[in-house]
This record gives structure tokens, sequence and C-alpha cells, in this order.
């Protein structure tokens, strides 16, 4: 069956010649689609391969989150534990006994320094500082030789005269040394002096180094004001 | 007294002060009354308007008297609120703010509020207890 030869074209190829062709493409198929097989398996491996990998990328993602989350609450907790660290060195350094924590607890709530008594009411001459009354019995008021007025006098505005001699010499700047002097045991602090009567003498020196106003001029002055003066008279609500 | 023309020989004579501890008692206790002194503003008023707080003698003074704020000193202390007043006294503007009477007074008031505050908060609390006290009382039986 072919072409009757008269209707040939010349130079067509022959139908052998086709027919071993067919048969070499049909041949190149086959051989393509073997190869195509193999890519195929080779391909599931790559996806089965890439698929374990993102799973390992998922777990290292996993880790990682968890070890920053560690560090976190490590970095706090070492923070605090820092801080903690710290206030225990600043309590030991300051220690306090609590005995001596209760002695003054007491010694500034007993005679109502910090909170009023309860009966308090406007009138009441008690004051939660020392009143004119306090400083005149004190030891202040006698060193500075203030004469004694009646000691129920409570209008307020005559006061002694501050500590001179001491003010004198802290003098920053000069080569004096003069230190806080060493605490002493007292148990009240305003005390009645020993000898009310007996100093008589003056007792402010004059230094040489200030120019400092003769202190019983100053006292009459004090004693001038004080009556004269329409002092501040505690007005109490 | 002796004490104090001793101690005026000394300071005159040298420039190094020491003192015997019947003196260094002595100083301790006037500093200490001194400080307390402080927490009352009229006399602050006082020392304001003759001038005692423009002396530079003075104003050394009371930094000097800083030291009373340290525990072992403060432990003596029966009118603590003379510590703040020292540390206020430090400042320029407040020794000038004192020469006024009114802010003297002002001062003295808010102080017998503060004095009052401590005394009305722990009534209350006692009054709260009291009636929590009450309240349970009466439903228990209920």
């Amino acid at each position: 069956m072919g072409t009757p030869k008269g209707q040939q074209r010349q130079g067509a190829p022959e139908p052998s010649e086709l027919i071993q062709l067919l048969v070499d493409k049909d041949k190149e198929i086959k051989d393509c689609l073997k190869t195509a097989g193999k890519q195929a398996e080779v391909q599931k491996t790559i996806d089965e391969l890439k698929h374990e990998v993102d799973r390992r990328d998922l777990d290292i993602k996993i880790l990682q989150k968890n070890l920053k989350e560690a560090e976190n609450v490590l970095q706090t907790a070492i923070f605090q534990a820092k801080q903690k660290l710290d206030s225990i060195k600043q309590a030991s350094e300051k220690k306090i006994s609590s005995e001596e924590l209760i002695k003054f607890a007491h010694r500034i709530s007993a005679s109502n320094a910090v909170e009023a008594p309860p009966t308090w009411a406007p009138g009441d001459h008690r004051r939660p500082y020392p009143t004119d009354y306090d400083m005149r019995c004190g030891w202040l008021a006698k060193m500075s030789d203030l004469p004694t007025n009646t000691p129920t006098q409570v209008a307020q505005g005559s006061y002694g005269e501050p500590m001179a001699s001491n003010r004198n010499q802290a003098i920053p700047g000069q080569d004096m040394a003069v230190l806080p002097p060493p605490q002493q045991h007292l148990s009240v602090t305003w005390q009645n002096p020993p000898d009310t009567g007996s100093t008589t003498a003056p007792l402010h020196p004059h230094h040489n180094l200030i120019d400092f106003k003769g202190h019983n001029k100053e006292n009459e002055d004090v004693e001038l004001m004080s009556s004269d003066s329409s002092s501040s008279s505690s007005s109490d609500e | 007294m002796l004490m104090a023309q001793s101690r005026m020989t000394q300071v005159s004579n040298s420039s190094t002060f020491t003192e015997n501890e019947e003196q260094a008692q002595l100083r301790f206790q006037t500093e200490l009354e001194f400080v307390q002194c402080l927490a009352n503003p009229n006399y602050l008023n006082f020392l304001a308007q003759r001038g005692y707080f423009k002396e530079t003698n003075f104003t050394n003074y009371l930094k000097y008297l800083l030291y009373w704020k340290e525990p072992k000193y403060a432990k003596y202390l029966k009118y603590p609120q003379s510590l703040h007043f020292l540390e206020l006294l430090q400042y320029e503007q407040f020794r000038k703010e004192l020469a006024n009477q009114q802010c003297a007074k002002f001062i003295d008031d808010q102080q017998l509020l503060h004095w009052q505050h401590y005394q009305r908060k722990r009534m209350k609390l006692l009054s709260d207890q009291a009636d929590h006290a009450n309240k349970s009382k009466d439903s228990k039986p209920s």
C-alpha cells in the first residue's frame, strides 16, 4: 500500500525511512517517558525532604522562642535577686536594734510630741514643739542667764539667746575641728537645772573673733519686746 | 559659769578646740535643746526678726547642727519635726520668709493640723474596727 510509483514526488522520503523515523521517535518518546518517571520519583523525594526540612525549621523556631522566653525570665529573676541583695546589704549596713527603735518610738509618742493627745481642744497649751515654757525650763535658758519669769507665763515671744558660744565656734573654714559632741545617755531632754539661783555671772564670753553684742543688753531688749509686743498669740482653731 | 569662761580662753588662745567630758556633755545637752527649739515656728520667727539668720556664723552653725540627722544622735530627739525644720533652714529663701509673722503663723497652723491628723486617723481606724466588730456580731446570731 503505498502510493503508486507514478504519484510519488521526487525526493520524497521512502516509506521505509518514514517508518524508521516513526520507530525512532517512538523509542525516543518511550525513553522520555522513562526519564519522566524517574524524575517524578526524584521529585517526590525532593518534596519529602522539603517537608522534613520545613518541620525541622518549625522545631527550631519553637526552640528559639522558648530560649528567648527563658532568657527573659532568668534576666528578670537575676535583676530581682540583685535588688534583694542590695537591700540586704543596705539593711545590714544600717542596723538598728529593735530595742532602740522601741525606745525612740516611746520617746516621741509618750509625750504627745508627734500625735495630739485625744483630749486636746483649742485653748490647750500643749504643742508639737517645745513651747516657751519648756524652753525657759531647759538648759539653754539657764546658760543664757535669762532671768526667770513666772513659770506659768505662756505668752509666746520671749526667748533666750541662742547658744552663742557654740555658734561662734562652729565656723567652717577655720582650723578648728569642732566635732559634734559624743552622744550622752540621757533619758529626759528638758531637765530642771540643778542650780537655779547660783549663776549670776554673765555666761557669754565676748569673743575676739566676732563682733558680738553684749549679752545682758540683749536680754533687756528681749524682755522689753516680750512685754510690749502683741506677740503671736497662738490662735487655736 | 566656769565652763563657758574656760571655753572662751581656749578659743581665744589656740585654734584647736579641746573640751573635757563635762563640757562635752553640756554642749551635747544644749545643742540638743536648741535643735529641738527649731521646731517652734514662733521661735524661728523671733530669730528671723532679730536678724540672726543673716549672720554667717549662725548659718554655719545651722549647717553644723545637721549632725543630729545621724541615727546615733537622732535617737535622743523628742521632737523629730525639728530635723525637718533644720533641713529647711539650710535654704536662704526659707530663712528670709520666716521674718514674716504670717508665714510663722501658717507653719504653726499646719503643724497643729498635722499633729492632730494622726489622732484623727487612729480614731477613725478604731471606730471602723468597732463598727466592723459590731456588724459581725449582728450577723452571727442571724
